[in-house]
């Protein structure tokens, strides 16, 4: 990689390895925030734990899921949610409304590519100080934390980290036309943590809704990635292949890209022409 | 009324390595490092001064300014201030300071200041006629007028500021610490802050005030504590600390012939821009100032003239520099 | 000097602690209307986050499931307790947590030593958080609903929930000052919060549900249980006798989260920040 990038004399690598190890060291100093993770998930997980031996009490099945495949699904989606959490939609907000991300328009890689870069650095310092924690201590609880395809799983997962991303950035853009965004950004926070699985399984939810979500962008984020996992597909009663969901994965990735660059252009085209 | 004698505050803290080793080792072995913030000071101030508190960042001046407000206790030493020891009577003893901190404000940002001064109201128990009376009279010192019952965050820096004096004056305080109270104010709001703080010292109030800005120590205080190394290096009055590096002044000369001031006693040359132009230092010990400005007159009859007194930047600068 | 003594005037409640605290109410109140959109936004999803409980539970039930011995309606009513205790806890006091971590953090913590009055009591006044007030619109929508759905209770069953719900706040508040001092000690860690939201989660839950060494751990421990599932049980008229042990337990809490604060404030005063 590094010679690469020597001689193809190309910057743009170069600067994603400073953004990335300058963001890794910088969330260095956050690690014991990171570590509350290692108490704090045990916790949740025991909760659900308990809920679902319960009611798998009385039954065998809930919706299509066995007790052992309903705790992978709630171990897989905390570990999605781990990788693909991200501050970047505030920190974007934060530089709009302060008139700092101008700083950004004078620099020569775009914002959005260097985020991405902070974005990777971060996790990497995640995966190290809370995912692989949590996920001994899964192992440990006697999750089978193995995915059924191997390659489409990491697909999957990796499609799903770039999409929660353009997704908090883009949300990160409504800065532009809003004051102050903390009710905006929460209420989508909660309709992502809805939407998106990381709260149920979508298919535990009624019909009619189910086919709602089916066309909106949240599912690909945690559901997807952690059907995937698992190694079956169904929502709405749509049943698909793999190879199948994933492929749609990756368009809505190509099309949550679009949607970001039509409404940068049209923000920045706004804080042209209102001045700040 | 302020009394304070050997006081003496150490920290404990413990050293930690930056590597993931030596953070790992620093849970089962910590090396213990104390540091002494201040060593023993001693000093008393009378009702009604104005004291300027200085000392460069970590000298030891906002953990004694610290004690004194009754944030933080001592670790050895007397403090008595309006019979109050600030540490162990807290509450009844802060009811009787004030405090502005030009970094951090009291006031809150999305209400009008008025809105802070009635909670501030509630905190110290100010009964209304008093509390009406305070705010009119300060509004009207400061200039005000209705600005106080606009939002704060729609106030500039300096109309902030005279509402943070405001907001700590309330109750009326024997005492106020003021710190930093002029940071990143112009040179006008500058003006009417010290104005103020005059005012309010001439009507009885005791001021502390630690700051980097030396205008505002020149401008108010007169008497000056210089606190380094958790020592006080200097206490006496402004007069005192003009002449601590001797009676010393700037002039700067233009003439119509050539100047020459070379090898003269007590004259040092600072700078010499051509022949004409010419900055000298002069020591008052050794050379009168008159009879230097006429000899140079008669010599190469003088054009111009500034003298400046001494500087208090460089009397500052050696005494942090120690 | 006027200042020096404080005047006991007749109507003077307003300088009593109740009157401080709702001058606090009131300026919080104030600050937050300046962004009236966005505080009613705040409001409104706080309280439709309290609904995600709720929801999920009406979705097992939906799918046939159910928690063994309640019934959904008796389940929704427990939450609905629990949300109303969060309701109350939040927007009141909760907020020293939030507060704290952050004056701590920026130093203006020590603004609040310079007032004359009890250091916790200033973290409470300048901590009300005026958006949770929507956490407890949602709560007492959850329990209105639920309570439509049950039989009418007998009013010695109310009574007995009353008082078990009164300990359900001062755990609550047991929390928040364990919390509180946490957040002197670790500076600048807002996660903090999470460790108690966590340990919080047990209480959403019929105490039934869970193993028994957890139910001991739930009920002497740490009295999660009286969060809402005793409170829920009483108004039911099934309480087990544990229950004495529960409020002993919360008392202690309340207790040893009282020393605990005042013990870090303490070493604050003497350690400095």
């Amino acid at each position: 990689m590094q010679r690469a990038v020597m001689k193809k004399g190309n910057s743009t690598p170069r600067v994603s390895k400073a953004v990335i190890t300058a963001t890794y060291k910088e969330n260095f100093a956050y690690r014991n925030q990171m570590a509350v993770s290692i108490f704090v998930q045990p916790i949740y997980f025991l909760v659900h734990y308990f809920i679902w031996q319960a009611i798998f009490q009385t039954r065998d099945q809930v919706s299509g899921f066995t007790f052992d495949q309903m705790l992978l699904y709630f171990a897989v989606s905390s570990l999605v949610e781990f990788m693909n959490w991200d501050s970047s939609g505030n920190k974007l907000q934060r530089l709009i409304q302060t008139g700092q991300f101008i700083t950004f328009q004078l620099r020569p890689v775009s914002h959005i590519y260097f985020s991405f870069c902070e974005k990777i650095g971060q996790r990497i310092l995640a995966f190290l100080v809370e995912i692989l924690p949590v996920m001994c201590f899964y192992i440990l609880f006697g999750i089978r934390l193995i995915p059924a395809k191997p390659v489409w799983a990491v697909i999957s997962l990796l499609l799903s980290f770039v999409l929660s991303f353009l997704i908090r950035y883009t949300i990160g853009i409504f800065a532009f036309w809003f004051v102050k965004t903390d009710g905006v950004s929460r209420a989508v926070l909660l309709l992502t943590n809805i939407c998106s699985g990381a709260f149920l399984p979508l298919n535990l939810y009624p019909q009619g809704f189910q086919k709602f979500l089916f066309y909106l962008p949240f599912q690909f984020v945690s559901y997807v990635p952690v059907r995937v996992f698992i190694g079956h597909y169904e929502l709405a009663g749509i049943t698909m292949t793999i190879p199948q969901i994933v492929f749609l994965q990756a368009v809505m990735v190509g099309v949550m890209f679009l949607v970001n660059r039509a409404l940068w252009y049209l923000g920045i085209k706004r804080f042209a022409g209102v001045g700040a | 009324m302020i009394h304070v004698s050997d006081l003496k505050k150490t920290f404990t803290s413990y050293e930690r390595g930056s590597s993931f080793g030596e953070a790992l080792l620093s849970l089962f072995i910590r090396k213990k490092k104390i540091i002494e913030a201040v060593k023993g000071i001693s000093f008393d101030i009378e009702e009604g001064e104005l004291v300027g508190f200085l000392g460069p960042n970590g000298a030891g001046k906002s953990t004694t300014i610290k004690i004194l407000t009754g944030i933080l206790h001592p670790t050895s030493g007397t403090v008595d201030i309006m019979g109050f020891t600030p540490w162990k009577e807290r509450k009844k003893y802060v009811q009787n300071i004030g405090a502005v901190f030009g970094q951090k404000s009291q006031l809150l940002w999305d209400i009008p200041p008025l809105d802070a001064f009635y909670l501030n109201q509630a905190i110290y128990r100010i009964p209304d006629s008093e509390f009406k009376k305070a705010v009119n009279d300060m509004v009207e010192m400061l200039d005000l007028k209705d600005l106080v019952k606009k939002p704060t965050r729609q106030l500039s820096l300096g109309e902030r500021m005279k509402c943070e004096f405001i907001m700590a004056m309330l109750h009326k305080p024997r005492i106020v610490f003021l710190d930093e109270p002029t940071i990143g104010l112009d040179v006008i709001a500058k003006g009417k802050i010290r104005d103020f703080i005059l005012e309010q010292n001439k009507r009885g109030t005791t001021f502390i005030l630690t700051t980097h800005d030396l205008e505002d120590v020149e401008q108010l205080a007169k008497r000056v504590i210089v606190i380094n190394h958790g020592e006080i290096v200097f206490d006496n009055s402004m007069d005192k600390l003009k002449q601590h590096l001797g009676e010393k002044r700037t002039v700067h000369i233009t003439a119509k012939e050539k100047i020459n001031l070379e090898n003269r006693d007590g004259i040092v040359v600072r700078k010499q821009l051509s022949d004409y132009d010419i900055e000298v230092v002069i020591d008052l010990s050794v050379v009168k100032l008159n009879e230097f400005i006429q000899k140079i007159n008669e010599e190469s009859e003088i054009r111009d003239i500034a003298i400046e007194g001494p500087e208090l930047e460089q009397i500052i600068m050696k005494l942090y520099s120690v | 000097m006027t200042g020096l003594k404080p005047k006991k005037e007749a109507g003077k409640w307003r300088f009593s602690v109740l009157g401080l605290y709702i001058q606090g109410v009131k300026t919080a109140l104030a600050s937050r209307m300046a962004y009236r959109g966005d505080f009613i936004m705040s409001m409104f999803i706080m309280m439709i986050v309290e609904f995600s409980g709720p929801v999920i539970t009406m979705i097992i039930y939906g799918n046939g499931a159910s928690f063994p011995g309640w019934d959904m309606n008796e389940v929704l009513l427990l939450q609905g307790i629990f949300l109303l205790s969060r309701g109350i806890s939040f927007p009141f006091f909760m907020g020293i947590v939030w507060n704290t971590i952050g004056r701590v953090q920026e130093g203006t913590f020590d603004l609040l030593l310079i007032k004359p009055r009890s250091i916790l009591l200033m973290s409470i006044v300048t901590a009300f958080d005026s958006e949770d007030l929507g956490k407890l619109i949602g709560g007492i929508l959850v329990l209105r609903m639920a309570l439509k759905r049950l039989p009418e209770q007998p009013l010695s069953h109310w009574i007995s929930f009353f008082i078990l719900f009164l300990f359900s706040i001062i755990l609550m508040f047991g929390f928040a000052l364990f919390m509180a001092g946490l957040g002197i000690v670790w500076i600048g860690n807002y996660r903090i919060y999470e460790i108690f939201m966590s340990v919080m989660d047990f209480g959403m839950y019929p105490k039934s549900i869970f193993s028994k060494s957890f139910q001991s751990i739930l009920t002497y421990i740490i009295p999660v249980s009286l969060l809402a599932s005793y409170p829920a049980s009483a108004l039911l008229g099934s309480v087990d006798k544990d229950v004495i042990l529960a409020l002993l337990a919360s008392i202690v809490f309340l207790l040893l989260g009282l020393c605990f604060y005042f013990k870090i404030v303490r070493n604050y005063t003497s350690a400095g920040g």
